[in-house]
């Protein structure tokens, strides 16, 4: 490291060691530390412009600007939510126990009553067209 | 390249659209594009266009990115760049005329944030009147903390050039801050 280095990594990077080039930094520092009155001469000049730049701060990206770049993203489509699988079962089995209900009722009423449930007995479905008619068709 | 890029794992779930990874890569990267684009325009509206078209091209390409190539950080920076040149190159008035949004100090007395906001204000303009190459090179290495090296292969030049620039742009802003109570025991 040499003074003409020294002050060229300070002039163009500043007064903060971090900033400085890696593979240098080091060999600065150390020229730093056995030069201390020359350095710090450079270091001081550097290090208030640092402070100066270093207040110029940028707000941060408000809450519904991020929510907009999020929503330019192609998203994948997620699997159907389970919720629905669970209501087509339990229709299932509402369907189910009123089936169960109703056949338990017919049978408890047959047991209390000693009489199955009536039905018609000429129930039209067992008549057709074709019975009990007295049209005489002997005049054709 | 040696070591592995950090950004990598994420942008490959953004390319399988994962959402979470989405809102992830915004909050790391949005800032960052943000600030780089604001301060190379001096304009928050501006940089908030081109903060949404970066990503509208980080979107198109998280499917394809390959790591080693580039860091995803570096690449992303060659984005919004070039959309700050853009608009850069079709401007006819002085970028200083809008005044960006400046983060507010929620903490301190109205005298300090009034301060604070003054020497905000005069740094902010200062950078604005810098040639553009030096200001790219001082926001790049200084506010973005992109090493010499990175920062000279974004801006095309070589670690020498971009020295002289930083060096330049660092004079012309003390030039510019003496007029303005630039001392060396402020701000």
């Amino acid at each position: 490291m040499t003074p003409e280095r020294f002050r060229t990594i300070v002039d163009a990077y500043g007064a903060d060691p971090r900033r400085w080039p890696e593979k240098e930094r080091v060999a600065a520092e150390d020229w730093a530390d056995l030069h201390r009155i020359e350095a710090d001469a450079v270091l001081a000049e550097s290090a208030s412009l640092d402070a100066w730049l270093t207040s110029h701060t940028i707000a941060p990206p408000e809450r519904s600007f991020v929510d907009r770049i999020v929503a330019t993203a192609p998203v994948r489509h997620r699997p159907k939510p389970r919720t629905r699988l669970w209501w087509q079962g339990a229709a299932f089995a509402g369907i189910g126990l009123a089936g169960g209900l109703a056949g338990a009722f017919a049978v408890s009423f047959f047991v209390l009553t000693g009489t199955p449930p009536q039905v018609h007995e000429a129930s039209s479905y067992l008549t057709s067209s074709f019975g009990g008619s007295s049209a005489d068709w002997s005049g054709e | 390249m040696s070591e592995r890029d950090p950004d990598a794992e994420l942008v490959a779930r953004v390319g399988e659209q994962d959402p979470a990874a989405v809102r992830t890569l915004v909050s790391r990267k949005l800032p960052r594009l943000l600030a780089l684009a604001t301060r190379m325009l001096g304009d928050r509206m501006e940089a908030e266009d081109v903060a949404q078209e970066a990503f509208v091209r980080i979107w198109k390409q998280a499917p394809h990115w390959k790591e080693g190539e580039a860091r995803f950080d570096t690449w992303i920076h060659r984005v919004a760049l070039n959309l700050c040149y853009d608009r850069l190159r079709g401007r006819r008035e002085d970028p200083v005329a809008e005044l960006p949004e400046e983060a507010a100090d929620p903490q301190g007395s109205p005298d300090m944030q009034l301060e604070a906001r003054v020497r905000d204000e005069r740094v902010r303009t200062a950078l604005a009147a810098l040639p553009v190459r030096q200001r790219e090179a001082l926001v790049l290495n200084y506010y973005q903390e992109l090493s010499n090296i990175e920062a000279a292969a974004l801006m095309g030049i070589t670690v020498d050039a971009l020295e002289s620039l930083l060096a330049r742009a660092r004079r012309s802003l003390r030039a510019q801050l003496a007029g303005s109570g630039f001392s060396k025991d402020m701000p």
